[in-house]
């Protein structure tokens, strides 16, 4: 059997472009250029290890503009067998309640056995689109991921998680829903040839939440939360003094101790 | 009379502050108890009971403890299938008990069982889930003012969830003060107002579709608490000898940025940060951290900062009130040498 290997990525700000506006203090996002989201790519890697050990077909997905169709080719690059564009602009204001839905239904719709996501987004980081797909689906789901055996004999997948102060190891049956911790999967380099296609021949599949049979299920009217308001985060005020000497450290340590 | 609104919900019809109780084998996440206090507060400006929540075997003392930290109620879900834990049961339960009982508030610490199983009971009840959330409040019709860190912390935004029900939030553990236990606190009740209440468990081991196979945990370390804390980064390169001799010096507790404890030189209990914890120490002392507004959002609520980096461009300086530009692994014993000339031991007692 071929096990159909879903993973969810992201188009974010980049935040390690994010500069600091001299004027305000404040960080400066317009700016920064559209990346993947660095979770996501540790996605990708688990994705491609379980298919360096088991028959599998990979396929990415993401929900956005079709601006963020870059995303997707990157996941060509790395490997993936291919790419799905979910875009509407119903989707617009969506909270993580009609996003989970819709990716859960994208994944139901390419027949997943295993979906997965890093483990948040660094954009808008709840961590709750991941356990939003498997509870849509009632499907197992294993977040924290650090390591992946896959079992194809049992149809099931072992994970170990990190749990606070140790490790779990368990066994999810299929279909599930996997969110991998960030930094455990290195993320292979794309290879020239698969780049090259990615970015000249390859089109990801496009698919509208009417799709998806979602068109009333998505969007701001639906989605359970808002944003009442916004307000600026004073920065914190810092000396930042760099002094030269060893002594010059201590006395300000000496004075907060005493 | 149900007065129904457009999301087809009575809100009317939903009460109590419920406060997730997070037990491992009869241990207790301090973020319970951080959230039960906080918890109080909300009740007393909406007049409601604050209910907890225990799922787990074996709960007595918890569910006592509960009431000694200020729950009016304890539900309490007793059944071996609930130990240890999994996403599974633990969010079919806790539904089942949201959809009965029909609460208008719900909160659950943000860790990593917190944050795995909310969405298992925030999606089929189509609740509004606000996660990772910083401050709480309640305006004067009993609307949930959930305030989180947006675009790394330059930003708080106020999430609320107007239609529907429950209203939900993780939170992150260290922002609150838990509560002081107080074993009188649930004198008074009469036998008939029993306020452990044991509820039914709709669980079977059958139905799970997952199995825990095998579980290590260690001691939990709480550096929420620590007054003093000397942090070590990626830059430290596993050599942990003179970030310890340093913290002795200081009397400080050790933790790390998520870069060291992905490298499995600190263990993820000392995590700083976004995804570890909220520190607010007076003294923060920053070895080979670069300062990534992940890490920031965790301790820039510290006194006084102090960082050690090699590279004069790094962004802890900023986010530093002195810095020095230099290897961690000089700076370390000749500042605990410094400090211990100046007897400093006799200021810390
Ligand atoms: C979703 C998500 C969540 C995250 N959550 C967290 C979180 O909770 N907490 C967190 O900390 N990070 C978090 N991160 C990671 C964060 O983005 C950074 O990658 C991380 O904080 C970097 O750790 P670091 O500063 O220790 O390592 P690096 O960025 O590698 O910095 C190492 C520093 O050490 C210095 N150095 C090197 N050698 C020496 C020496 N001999 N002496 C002194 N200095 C030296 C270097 O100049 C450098 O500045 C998260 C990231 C994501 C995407």
């Amino acid at each position: 059997m071929t096990w159909t290997i879903v993973v969810g990525v992201k188009q974010v700000p980049d935040a390690a472009e994010v500069g600091i506006d001299p004027d305000t203090g404040r960080l400066d996002r317009a700016n920064a250029p559209a990346v993947m989201n660095p979770p996501d790519r540790d996605a990708l890697e688990a994705a491609l290890s379980i298919k360096d050990e088991v028959d599998a077909r990979i396929v990415a997905m993401t929900m956005g503009p079709p601006m963020a169709t870059p995303v997707l080719e990157e996941a060509i690059a790395m490997g993936c067998d291919d790419a799905v564009l979910i875009t509407d602009r119903a989707f617009a204001g969506s909270d993580t309640w009609p996003t989970s839905l819709t990716l859960a239904k994208a994944a139901e719709k390419l027949g997943a056995d295993i979906v997965l996501a890093g483990e948040e987004t660094t954009d808008s980081s709840t961590g709750q689109v991941p356990p939003g797909i498997a509870a849509h689906n009632g499907w197992a789901q294993l977040t924290y991921v650090e390591a992946i055996e896959p079992r194809p004999e049992e149809n099931r997948l072992v994970a170990t998680r990190d749990v606070e102060g140790g490790y779990e190891r368990v066994a999810a049956d299929l279909p599930v829903v996997v969110a991998v911790a960030y930094g455990e999967f290195e993320p292979r380099p794309a290879g020239l040839h698969r780049k090259i296609y990615a970015e000249n021949d390859f089109e990801p599949i496009e698919w509208t939440a009417e799709d998806l049979g979602i068109e009333d299920e998505v969007g701001l009217d639906v989605s359970p939360t808002s944003v009442g308001g916004m307000e600026t985060v004073q920065p914190v005020e810092r000396k930042g003094e760099v002094v030269e000497e060893i002594g010059d450290l201590a006395d300000p340590i000496t004075e907060v101790l005493s | 009379m149900s007065e129904q609104n457009d999301a087809g919900i009575d809100v009317e019809e939903y009460e109590d502050v419920w406060v997730f109780v997070e037990e491992h084998a009869g241990e207790v996440m301090p973020v319970s108890w951080e959230l039960l206090a906080e918890g109080k507060k909300l009740t007393e400006k909406t007049g409601e009971n604050l209910v907890a929540l225990v799922i787990g075997e074996d709960l007595e003392n918890v569910a006592e403890e509960a009431l000694e930290r200020g729950a009016d109620r304890v539900l309490v879900a007793d059944d071996p299938v609930f130990e240890p834990y999994r996403a599974d049961p633990y969010g079919a339960q806790f539904r089942a008990m949201v959809e009965e009982r029909k609460p208008s508030i719900v909160l659950i610490g943000g860790t990593h069982t917190g944050r795995d199983f909310a969405g298992r009971v925030a999606v089929p009840t189509h609740a509004g889930l606000t996660a990772d959330v910083t401050e709480i409040d309640v305006d004067d019709d009993g609307l949930l003012q959930a305030r989180r860190p947006a675009f790394g912390g330059d930003i708080l935004a106020t999430i609320l969830c107007e239609e529907h029900r429950p209203q939900m939030a993780t939170i992150r553990p260290g922002v609150f003060e838990p509560g002081e236990s107080d074993p009188d606190a649930d004198d008074g009740r009469t036998a008939d107002d029993e306020a452990i209440i044991p509820v039914d468990v709709v669980v079977d081991e059958a139905d799970t579709i997952s199995e825990v196979l095998e579980r290590e945990v260690g001691d939990t370390a709480d550096i929420t608490e620590a007054e003093r804390i000397v942090a070590v980064g990626a830059g430290v390169e596993g050599d942990l000898g003179p970030a310890i001799e340093l913290a002795e010096a200081l009397d400080a507790e050790l933790a790390a940025s998520r870069a060291a404890v992905d490298e499995g030189w600190v263990d993820g209990s000392r995590q700083v940060g976004q995804t570890g914890k909220t520190v607010r120490p007076e003294l923060y002392v920053a070895l080979g951290i670069s300062g990534a507004i992940q890490h920031i959002e965790g301790m820039n609520k510290s006194g006084t900062v102090i960082a050690v980096n090699t590279d004069p461009n790094a962004p802890i300086f900023e986010h530093a009130d002195y810095g020095i530009v230099g290897d961690f692994a000089d700076v370390c014993p000749e500042l605990a040498a410094t400090l211990a000339d100046r007897d400093l031991t006799e200021v810390v007692q």
